[in-house]
């Protein structure tokens, strides 16, 4: 049974991507702030990652996820940001483009609010990739 | 002399005419060697109202034009001494403009006539001649200098209006550049010196002044657009680090920094292309606050996006039938969305009521109000939420009245939330307590509960709009972020001030000063 973690500061997000995401037969473990996340990542070794943008700070999802890669064996691990900010984010970069989902270090960036459907498939697609390329 | 001058005299300024030059009485000098000649010409003017002198030679005539200037001077050509032709050339040399010539001759001949205006004079006079033709003569030389002096008033007019124009200019809080046919800069403003952080000088280039190739560009455009073609464009430049969020006004360097708006428009010379005028306007201001209304959009797109994609989320779940058969667990969810849907109506609200202030739509009517019954009211009903959680609240006002003076909305809604954040952020069987004291000329009220407190960073953006304190503590309380922000501004109104101390788990004091009623 693969393994999600979902980091998300909004509870009822969570609750309700974990609801779904737990009948379609997935382990899924939450967390509602970035060290409890990384915690969570340490302790459980998910095989992806879900993660918000805004949480405590505006940014808070790119420290999480730059903390996330240097954790040993999740170097790789995919990692999808859900956001509801603007694809393009006033300050300094844009996470529609390549650059810069490379500089934020994830692989995928969705707009919330992200149809269920939409996440499962994109869960699948990464999660069979792994698989491939292991 | 009604034959002589305008039936309404000319309306002279001061300005004009220092001297006193244009009244009524037009002054003439006669210049003859024969004394019957003088005095007869003299009576014969003088009966006609002009003011006469007279002299002998034209030594004298010289030196009494020096004592005071006459209008027209009636000269005999031959006369011992300086003759005419040398007093008329002495005359026009050092009055021109000032004393209109007429010769006085007896030599009736067309070259005569032609010598005597080449030497500067205006007409003359061949004698024997009758006072009519004395009389007619000199009104044409009145009318002559009549003429010079309007010239003269019109050149000067011209010379003080091109004066203002150029003070105008340089007194304008816009600045000006002007360019001519050749895009070289020939008028730059003090203003625009000012802005672009060069100085005007001979030989200075658009480049110098304008190194802004886009500029540049439309300048270029704008001179070279067709005649007729009177095409203005508008750009916006950011001059220094404005851009980079540093102050407005001047930088370290004493440089000028900020938004500009260069509005370049044709320079038409009588319908034809003459050039390039630039107008430099300081919209840092505007620039400012449409910087910060797009951020707080974006800021409240976020706000509304997150609450309903939790709702949708809930919703699509359900949707899904996976929980078709666990009851309670769709009933969880249902009401869930119920409270976020409800935080998404108070956050519109709260917008609204935010926006109203800011473009003053809301009337506030004033009246004398009484603090503890505002927070008494307001924690009646919160009685309910209160209850569910069994925090105690307590109002503790000894005085009978606490009088203020202030709108009732406004009052409710700071009060309000400042009793909600003291249930929505307390433990459950704590305590909410607002405490009503005299701090002098205004009373002091402290709300204080006993919930989870602010670390230090937190409560440094506690008023800031938006913020919200996050983490595993507080998940699920909802809020819109925007009730300190508001409650800050609506006390600050009032010269109001609020501050805050608070320990992680130990509560939170909220502390208002409002002026006395």
């Amino acid at each position: 049974m693969a393994r999600i973690l979902i980091v998300d500061d909004d509870t009822d997000l969570i609750e309700g991507q974990k609801a779904f995401l737990e009948k379609r037969g997935y382990h899924v473990e939450t967390a509602l702030a970035i060290e409890e996340g990384l915690e969570k990542a340490r302790t459980t070794a998910p095989d992806i990652i879900i993660a918000d943008l805004m949480m405590e700070h505006y940014d808070s999802g790119f420290v999480f996820c730059k903390k996330v890669r240097e954790l040993p064996g999740l170097g790789t691990v995919p990692i999808i940001m859900q956001t509801a900010a603007p694809r393009k984010v006033g300050f300094t970069f844009e996470t529609g483009a390549a650059p810069g989902r490379e500089w934020m270090k994830v692989d995928e960036v969705l707009t919330k609010p992200v149809p269920l459907e939409h996440l499962l498939g994109k869960i699948e697609q990464y999660l069979s990739s792994r698989k491939t390329n292991a | 002399m009604p034959e002589t001058r305008p039936a309404a005299p000319p309306q002279v300024s001061p300005i004009d005419d220092p001297a006193g030059r244009d009244r009524e009485v037009l002054r003439i000098l006669v210049i003859d060697d024969e004394e019957g000649m003088r005095e007869g010409m003299r009576r014969v003017l003088e009966r006609r109202g002009f003011s006469v002198r007279t002299a002998r030679d034209g030594e004298t005539a010289l030196r009494l034009l020096e004592d005071a200037p006459a209008d027209v001077a009636l000269v005999d050509l031959k006369m011992p001494g300086i003759d005419g032709f040398k007093v008329t050339e002495s005359i026009t040399r050092r009055f021109a403009g000032r004393t209109v010539v007429v010769i006085v001759s007896a030599l009736a001949t067309v070259e005569a006539a032609v010598e005597v205006t080449q030497h500067g004079a205006f007409d003359f006079l061949v004698k024997p001649f009758t006072p009519e033709d004395l009389v007619q003569v000199v009104n044409r030389a009145a009318q002559q200098w009549r003429l010079i002096r309007e010239r003269e008033r019109y050149l000067s007019e011209l010379a003080s209006e091109r004066n203002l124009s150029h003070q105008m200019i340089a007194s304008m809080h816009e600045g000006v550049v002007v360019l001519n046919i050749r895009r070289e800069p020939v008028l730059m403003n003090p203003r625009a010196e000012h802005f672009l952080g060069t100085h005007f000088r001979d030989g200075v280039t658009l480049a110098d002044i304008f190194p802004d190739l886009e500029i540049q560009t439309a300048i270029e455009a704008v001179v070279e657009a067709a005649a007729g073609k009177s095409e203005t464009r508008v750009l916006q430049r950011s001059i220094g680090d404005a851009e980079a969020g540093g102050s407005h006004g001047s930088s370290s360097t004493g440089a000028w920094e900020g938004m500009l708006s260069v509005s370049i428009s044709p320079l038409m010379l009588d319908g034809e292309r003459g050039g390039a005028i630039v107008i430099l306007t300081d919209v840092t201001e505007s620039w400012k606050a449409e910087q910060d209304k797009n951020r707080f959009v974006s800021m409240v797109a976020h706000e509304l996006k997150s609450p309903l994609s939790a709702i949708l989320n809930y919703i699509n779940v359900i949707l899904t039938g996976m929980f078709d058969d666990n009851p309670a667990k769709i009933k969880e969810m249902l009401e869930r969305c119920k409270v976020r849907g409800e935080a998404l109506l108070d956050l519109v609200r709260d917008l609204l009521y935010i926006n109203s202030r800011d473009v003053g739509k809301v009337e506030r009517s004033i009246e004398e109000l009484d603090l503890k019954a505002v927070i008494a009211s307001q924690l009646e009903f919160f009685k309910v939420q209160t209850e569910k959680r069994r925090i105690v609240a307590v109002l503790d006002a000894p005085l009978p009245r606490y009088p203020v003076r202030a709108d009732r909305g406004d009052m409710d809604r700071v009060f309000m939330n400042l009793i909600s954040n003291g249930i929505k952020y307390n433990r459950e069987r704590g305590s909410l307590t607002v405490r009503i004291t005299d701090a002098g000329d205004a009373w002091e009220i402290a709300v204080s509960d006993t919930g989870i407190g602010m670390s230090e960073a937190e409560l440094s953006c506690i008023f800031h709009e938006f913020y919200r304190v996050k983490g595993p503590k507080t998940s699920g309380i909802a809020g819109t972020g925007l009730g300190l922000a508001t409650v800050k501004r609506v006390l600050g109104e009032y010269n109001g001030r609020i501050t805050v101390h608070s320990k992680p788990d130990a509560g939170s004091t909220f502390t208002v000063l409002f002026p006395k009623g």
